[in-house]
């Protein structure tokens, strides 16, 4: 019987996880924000700020536009809050210590990824605006592009566990992790991980060009709720990395829910990091190169992966 | 207390949302705020609380300055910020909002406090809340009806079958950007005809073409002082330089690199001639972020023949052009200046070139000593040759419609950042021409 708890846990387990989550990424976010602007300010206003904005977000007033799809634009981040808090669900943290474990779990996983593009694209859509149309579009189109080289990179880690399990694919990382086993799994899952959580060199469709694409109208609590879900859907992607290629909780001396959780946090300052520090792709190079590279590495790593076990 | 007041006690150790919205003169002054963390410049009206207007604002952007008002959300607050001699404007309706000569953050700070515990009411908006014309969909999420499909009607944009380079005949809607679009130089405004991410046709306007503009201070800017007296090199390049860092810092931004943006503005503000490898270490950065190769490569290609004589400064250079006006002076000749040149003519190589003219110019204004330039009337700046009468950028203006064409749309965004227009030039040349007008 694989391990599954119960519903109230279940709700306080993830909640808890992706508010610490979420949290942790606004103050990673912003301190490698200042270590690449070469002012790092106080460690009080590093903690406290998030906080603060989050504060301020919540008394300004929601603005609407005229004519929205009200009901889609309250939909989109509660959907895609929704999603991440199911992927994170399926994370363990520990052989026992799982909030599910369907025997399917990589499947499960794959779905909620492949569902983001649905509230990134109502999110857009809502509004009524060019620039969030603009936007929802732009995510589409990458969208449709990335999932393929995910899913493959994801499926290549299923192969040594003889299993769609997460857990038992993180128990198969025993003899050795899979960024070892697999070395350009990691590198794939990155990229388009970041994809999914449009963030940094991958933020099409919020990006600066379009003057914040989907979040052009948010304001208020629509613009609080929207930050906090794709920081979320980013700690997901984050967890499922450290779980899926870096050995989840194996590891020397420390317990191992210490292990999963450090090398989560290790994934989230790598992701966070690196919005900082590579720019932003044109779209039109990065489908290009996820059908031409990305998705012909991870077919390899694929059949490299399958002929080693044979 | 109520959970209301105390998350807007809370909320006031937040940097202010400020949108900001730079009259001519105030350009740099405005950019530079981005370095102060009381405050936080948003791209777009809709979260952000205090509106700041920097100098005088002229009539033809009073309804788009209007229209930003209206669309920020409640509590908000206006601050008119003079910016010294640029001048303090009160745009037609604006008659709460809050004047100052002095620091504009901290007048935003305590603007937003006020707004925040209910010392100071939300500003009610300025132009009517009404719908253009009546909607006039019938289904049940306002759809359908007569008359509502293709063009503007009733003042609403709508899509409407065109032609598209595939041979396709798809969704063209039109759109105008601009003029206070935070990517572009305010007054700018793009009117495209947009077919998915692809801009079919596009129009440009200058709305500060008739601008009456005076600089902040006579200190501010050593170009328009050179247009008529003889000015020390040393002056020059250094402001040279700095303009350079400050339009890096806008295509850092336009890729999605704040952070490193923020490093170049700080470079910028504290600039003095021995920085060069400050700056080689920016550069050195900038080239491993991979904007000059993923972002920029082959976007916005100028060709030579399209910019020869306009007297373009770097866009003209980068494209190949030997053309400076610093060539003809004897004071620079003494320097044994030679002009960089690149002959890659994009947008990455407009960067690069930038970032290369910064490094040298801190080297000739180390050596310079007391060298003054020969004033002619006319002087190379940043931008590329001001005259009294014309700027660059003004020139440039004229041809960028066929650089813009048949893009997409985040490559219109990048050409027209990597061009460094600066549309406040001009009326500030015009303005010092003849004082009388500025006044």
């Amino acid at each position: 019987m694989r391990p599954y708890v119960g519903a109230e846990v279940a709700l306080l387990a993830t909640a808890a996880a992706l508010v610490a989550g979420v949290y942790l990424v606004a103050v990673l976010d912003r301190f490698a924000a200042a270590l690449v602007a070469g002012a790092v300010g106080s460690w009080r206003r590093l903690l406290v700020v998030p906080l603060a904005a989050a504060a301020a977000l919540l008394v300004q007033q929601r603005r609407t536009t005229e004519r929205p799809d009200g009901a889609g634009w309250a939909v989109a981040p509660a959907l895609f809050f929704g999603l991440a808090a199911f992927a994170l669900a399926l994370v363990p943290l520990g052989p026992d210590l799982v909030i599910a474990d369907p025997s399917t779990g990589f499947v499960a996983f794959s779905a909620a990824i492949a569902f983001v593009m649905i509230a990134v694209f109502l999110h857009g859509w809502s509004p009524n605006s060019p620039f969030a149309l603009h936007g929802a579009y732009r995510y589409g189109a990458a969208a449709l592009s990335f999932q393929i080289p995910f899913l493959l990179a994801m499926l290549a880690t299923a192969l040594p566990a003889e299993s769609l399990s997460i857990v038992d694919i993180v128990r198969a990382q025993e003899p050795a992790w899979n960024v070892l086993r697999q070395p350009l799994g990691l590198p794939l899952y990155l990229v388009v991980g970041v994809g999914v959580s449009f963030w940094g060199p991958l933020n099409l469709s919020d990006a600066s060009d379009v003057a914040g694409g989907t979040s052009v109208e948010d304001s208020g609590v629509a613009r609080l709720l929207w930050t906090i879900a794709r920081s979320a859907m980013l700690v997901a992607v984050a967890a499922m990395g450290a779980a899926g290629f870096l050995g989840g909780w194996w590891g020397p001396i420390l317990p191992g829910p210490a292990w999963m959780i450090a090398k989560t946090g290790a994934v989230l300052l790598a992701i966070l990091a690196a919005g900082h520090l590579l720019a932003r792709v044109r779209i039109a190079t990065f489908v290009l190169v996820a059908w031409a590279v990305l998705i012909p590495l991870a077919l390899l790593n694929v059949f490299v992966s399958g002929a080693i076990l044979l | 207390m109520g959970l209301t007041a105390l998350l807007a006690r809370v909320a006031t150790g937040a940097p202010v949302p400020v949108f900001a919205v730079a009259g001519p003169g105030t350009r740099s002054l405005i950019r530079d705020l981005r370095l102060r963390p009381e405050i936080r410049l948003v791209d777009t009206p809709r979260p952000a609380s205090v509106l700041l207007v920097g100098g005088l604002v002229p009539a033809e952007m009073e309804m788009a300055v209007a229209r930003v008002h209206d669309a920020m959300a409640h509590p908000r607050a206006t601050v008119l910020w003079s910016a010294g001699a640029a001048g303090l404007g009160r745009p037609e309706g604006f008659d709460d909002a809050i004047p100052v000569d002095g620091d504009p953050v901290a007048a935003c700070v305590a603007a937003y406090r006020d707004i925040l515990v209910g010392r100071r009411g939300s500003e009610p908006p300025i132009l009517p809340d009404v719908d253009p014309a009546p909607w006039r969909g019938v289904g049940p999420y306002g759809q359908g009806g007569s008359g509502m499909t293709g063009g503007v009607p009733y003042g609403r944009p709508m899509a409407e079958l065109g032609p598209d380079p595939d041979g396709l005949r798809l969704d063209v809607l039109p759109v105008a950007v601009g003029p206070l679009f935070p990517r572009f130089p305010a007054g700018l405004v793009v009117d495209a005809r947009l077919a998915g991410d692809l801009v079919l046709e596009v129009e440009v306007a200058n709305l500060l073409a008739n601008a009456t503009a005076a600089a902040p201070s006579p200190e501010a800017d050593p170009f328009l002082r050179a247009l008529g007296e003889r000015v020390a090199i040393a002056d020059l390049e250094l402001a040279r330089a700095r303009a350079h860092l400050r339009s890096v810092a806008e295509a850092l931004l336009a890729a999605g690199l704040e952070a490193l943006a923020l490093r170049a503005l700080r470079i910028a503000a504290n600039l003095r001639a021995g920085d060069g490898a400050l700056v080689r270490r920016l550069a050195t950065i900038i080239s491993a972020t991979q904007v000059l190769r993923w972002s920029l490569r082959g976007v916005g290609a100028v060709p030579p023949e399209a910019v020869a004589g306009l007297g373009a400064g770097p866009v003209a250079r980068a494209s190949g052009l030997r053309e400076d006006l610093r060539l003809e002076d004897p004071a620079y000749r003494d320097l044994g200046f030679a002009p960089l040149v690149d002959a890659g003519g994009d947008a990455a190589a407009r960067l690069r070139l930038r970032l290369g003219e910064a490094v040298q110019s801190l080297d000739l204004a180390a050596r310079a000593g007391a060298r003054a330039a020969t004033a002619t009337g006319r002087v190379e700046t940043p931008r590329g040759r001001l005259e009294a009468e014309s700027s660059a950028s003004e020139r440039l203006f004229t041809v960028l419609p066929s650089l813009l064409r048949e893009h997409e749309w985040g490559d219109v965004v990048a050409t027209i950042v990597s061009l460094d227009l600066d549309l406040e030039e001009g009326p500030l040349a015009r303005g010092r021409a003849r004082p009388e007008a500025a006044a």
